[in-house]
């Protein structure tokens, strides 16, 4: 087997399509585009291919990652060609590289795609509706703040989050024309992380950032580890 | 154009049913054509994008140069009220434009329980529910689609009908329009009616009067314009190879009730079960090529990436080259992993054999239809089916490997008593108890569902009056209370739609009042149980003065006019007769497919022929 790792976007067009929808998405994308893939066994048989960490309903990214699996080695440009030429609107393909499993003698193989996961920088944007000195205020409050918590309700459970020991970096602020831009360096575990969108609740009902929480938009730029971007792991 | 903000997709439920920008989806410069067409279908995203007619027609009007065709669905309830609180107009999900401001707003008619949602779009929409409230700066609203066959519950809303299969007729009208947008809109409105009323199988009902008799009942209805035919034929199309099929779906980011590739072997079944209008409503039957559907499978698997192909028709095993198609299938996508399947099988070993084939390893149920529990009923309703066949067949499948079986029966079938109800239950126990017989121990799940019957205009139970409410639900409970056996397992139909369908189903004219009232008053996706309001479409039979029994427990005489015939699929009223008369007596009727000439009518009368490519020539010829 010859696997690739892809560095894929999720368009404005493609918001509110889930996890699990971008996932069936990218199987049809190479079933259209006619790469030798492959297939898991059994009654039911599915393309080969894994996802990094899932994004939220309403969340775009510059940073989706995939790795799948061919039956035959291409070269780069060939599925790199076909493979963009197959995708639907919203999605993009950045990078492509074949993931270089280590020979046996050299150690340990790749790790899961998911497993490699520990930080992603999210840019949020949303109109500002007050002050500016008020929203860099806000900012600075909920940066300086050592303990920050959450209250997480799902339809399963409700809990609270310590929230700053995700924080990888302070908040950042800027802006561009009326809106209001955050960045937002967030770790992601094994056992948990707390999402932009939460972040942005917290600032503005805790905090008073002034700005519509209803027009807010999401990005994830990057999803690394070990410092690195995913695509450049393999 | 129309845009939505995050806060209100991140409100709803599946937002990807409102954003659009699909692959495959076509997008005009909105100023380039002079023809925009919305092709609607008034339920939700799932279920119109699931629909083999809608797209079909969206890509033989986007093939038009000067045409634009776009969707638009019915939002879910709680978008609907998201867009009425903030006045977000109807909108189509290419361009996102307003749908007010399209030429034509075509529904596709699929079953009476979405009239409600219909008048309910054309309200988002901003546009007249009343046909006569038009004005020149409204779309032009047109339907088509299976329940065509009666329009005139919804007369009044519609400014024309689309008469059987569309292809052709469909490119005829937006030909018809962009001459008569370029010449100046001669006329105006009214002007357009009277071009688009010369077309074989349009039917403006604006142009007929309707009048009733001391009784009540409808007694005529007499065009009033020069070109409004008297009796309008549906449209049929002689050649399936001929004419357009999709090649490029419209592939939804979210998934959809059919999810797969449609490949359509044929039209027309014949094999003249009595109590189904699709039997008589796409006669005769026309095969595609084996060629040709070669052809179309590759181009959609190319095009869509799906895994899934369903060969579908009326019934599909029927189709006559079936066995080498599946053949050529399988060889010309070795290695793909695209898997196949019967959306319904015919009870034979045949059947079970190629299903065996199609789903190598995985066995998800099998479904049939019986029908009715007893032969005695199975014969009234010319279902050709035995309960050896079945036996033969489970059997056949049990063997296989198959573990679950589902059948579908029907409850108040003319001349049906107690005996055919308990019958149903005796006949799936004597399957489950196959299973044990077969292997010798139990582990089956037998299935039965159980509708309501709703007699349907143009079959030859249309004069048959449908049980009350209250007695489908005694026999419901009477089946129940039969079945002893733990291995079968018993789902029925809401009797409260059905007895409403039948109503809607045989209606007039003056039906239309009460959909009128029964939307204002709320009614909304009736054919979802938890939303269908009985009680407001009761208040609103009530407060319209019309007694809803009427229509559908009422048994119309034979020489009675009935308010649908001049909109006819071309089946005869004699031939409707000698079937009816031939049910009471329990006789069978021959499939015209490979048998001889039943003399429906449909063939003289349309000018079309049976396709069969393993019919021997001219041993069938339809009697003129
Ligand atoms: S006219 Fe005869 S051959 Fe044609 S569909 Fe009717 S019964 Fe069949």
């Amino acid at each position: 087997m010859y696997k690739y790792r892809a560095q894929l976007t999720k368009g404005d067009e493609i918001r509110y399509i889930s996890h699990l929808d971008y996932a069936g998405v990218m199987e049809r994308a190479i079933r259209r585009a006619k790469l030798p893939a492959a297939y898991t066994e059994g009654f039911n048989p599915h393309l080969k291919m894994s996802f990094a960490s899932p994004l939220s309903l309403g969340v775009t990214s510059d940073a989706e990652y995939m790795d799948f699996e061919l039956t035959k080695p291409l070269c780069q440009p060939e599925i790199f060609d076909k493979l963009s030429a197959a995708l639907p609107p919203g999605i993009r393909l950045i990078k492509l590289k074949p993931v270089k499993e280590p020979k046996p003698c050299e150690g340990k193989k790749h790790k899961a795609l998911m497993a490699e996961v520990e930080q992603g920088i999210y840019e949020v944007v949303a109109p500002l509706t007050g002050d500016w000195d008020e929203a860099v205020k806000a900012v600075a409050a909920y940066n300086a703040a050592s303990e920050v918590n959450y209250h997480r309700v799902t339809p399963k459970k409700t809990r609270d989050i310590e929230v700053k020991q995700y924080m990888l970096e302070p908040v950042k602020i800027g802006m561009s024309g009326d809106w209001v831009k955050l960045t937002m360096n967030i770790s992601i575990t094994q056992t948990g992380s707390i999402k932009p969108v939460e972040i942005l609740e917290l600032l503005h009902n805790e905090y008073g950032l002034p700005v519509a929480l209803g027009r807010a938009l999401i990005n994830r730029s990057k999803l690394m580890g070990q410092g690195k971007d995913l695509i450049d792991l393999v | 154009m129309i845009k939505l903000e995050p806060e209100i997709l991140q409100a709803v439920e599946k937002p990807a049913r409102y954003t659009g920008h699909e692959l495959n989806a076509v997008h005009k410069d909105w100023d380039e054509v002079d023809c925009h067409f919305a092709l609607a279908m008034a339920d939700t995203y799932e279920v119109g994008m699931s629909n083999l007619g809608l797209k079909i027609l969206y890509e033989v009007l986007n093939n038009r140069q000067d045409t634009a065709c776009e969707r638009v669905y019915a939002p879910w309830t709680d978008m609907e009220a998201i867009m009425r609180e903030r006045s977000i107009p109807l909108f189509s999900l290419e361009s996102f434009t307003e749908i007010k401001k399209f030429d034509f707003l075509g529904f596709t008619l699929q079953y009476e329980m979405i009239y409600s949602n219909i008048l309910n779009m054309l309200d988002l929409a901003g546009i007249p529910i009343w046909t006569k409230d038009r004005s020149d700066v409204d779309p032009f609203i047109v339907g088509g689609g299976p329940t065509v066959y009666n329009t005139e519950p919804i007369a009044d809303f519609f400014d024309f009908f689309i008469l059987g299969e569309g292809e052709e007729v469909i490119s005829e009208v937006a030909k018809t329009f962009v001459k008569w947008k370029r010449e100046g809109k001669p006329g105006g409105r009214k002007g357009f009616l009277k071009e688009v009323a010369k077309l074989e199988g349009i039917y403006v009902p604006s142009f007929y009067n309707v009048k009733y008799n001391e009784k009540g009942y409808f007694s005529s209805i007499e065009p009033k314009e020069p070109e409004a035919r008297a009796k309008i034929y549906k449209r049929v199309i002689k050649d399936l190879d001929s004419v357009h099929f999709v090649e490029k779906p419209v592939m939804p980011y979210i998934g959809i009730v059919h999810d797969r590739i449609m490949l359509e072997l044929f039209r027309g079944c014949t094999r003249g079960c009595r109590f189904c209008q699709a039997g008589t409503s796409y006669r005769p039957i026309r095969e595609r090529s084996r060629e040709y559907l070669r052809e179309l499978a590759r181009k959609l698997v190319d095009s869509s990436g799906y895994n899934e192909m369903s060969l579908t028709s009326l019934s599909s095993a029927d189709y006559s080259c079936l066995g080498e198609l599946v053949d050529d299938l399988f060889a010309d996508f070795e290695g793909e992993k695209v898997s196949f399947s019967l959306p319904s099988l015919r009870i034979d070993s045949f059947s079970i054999d190629l299903a065996h084939k199609m789903q190598q390893v995985r066995k998800s149920g099998l479904t049939f239809a019986p029908e009715a529990g007893t032969q005695r009923l199975r014969d009234v309703i010319n279902k050709g089916v035995t309960e050896e066949n079945l036996m033969t067949a489970v059997e056949a499948a049990f063997k296989q490997g198959w573990k679950q079986v589902k059948l579908y029966f029907m409850m108040g079938l003319p001349t049906e008593t107690d005996e055919d109800i308990v019958g149903i239950a005796r006949l799936a126990e004597k399957v489950a108890r196959k299973y044990k017989e077969v292997k010798g121990k139990w582990g089956v799940t037998v299935t039965i569902s159980v509708s309501c019957f709703v007699p349907k205009p143009h079959t030859p139970f249309q004069w048959f009056g449908q049980l009350p409410k209250d007695e489908f639900e005694r026999r419901q409970r009477l089946l129940k209370d039969s079945i002893t056996e733990r291995a079968v397992k018993f789902h029925y139909h809401d009797a409260r739609v059905s007895v409403l369908e039948g109503a809607i189903s045989r209606g007039d004219r003056r039906i239309s009042q009460v959909i009128y009232q029964a939307w204002k008053d709320g009614a909304k996706f009736d054919g979802w149980t938890d939303l269908f309001k009985e009680d407001v479409w009761h208040e609103a039979f009530r407060k319209c003065g019309i007694d809803m029994k009427e229509y559908s427990e009422r048994t119309r005489d034979f020489d009675e006019p009935l308010p649908w015939e001049h909109t006819t699929p071309g089946v005869s009223k004699d031939f409707l007769k000698r079937e009816w008369n031939k049910a009471v007596a329990e006789q069978l009727t021959e499939d015209c497919r490979r048998g001889k000439c039943s003399g429906c009518g449909v063939c003289p009368s349309l000018k079309v022929d049976i396709v069969d490519w393993k019919r021997k020539e001219g041993e069938v010829k339809a009697n003129v």
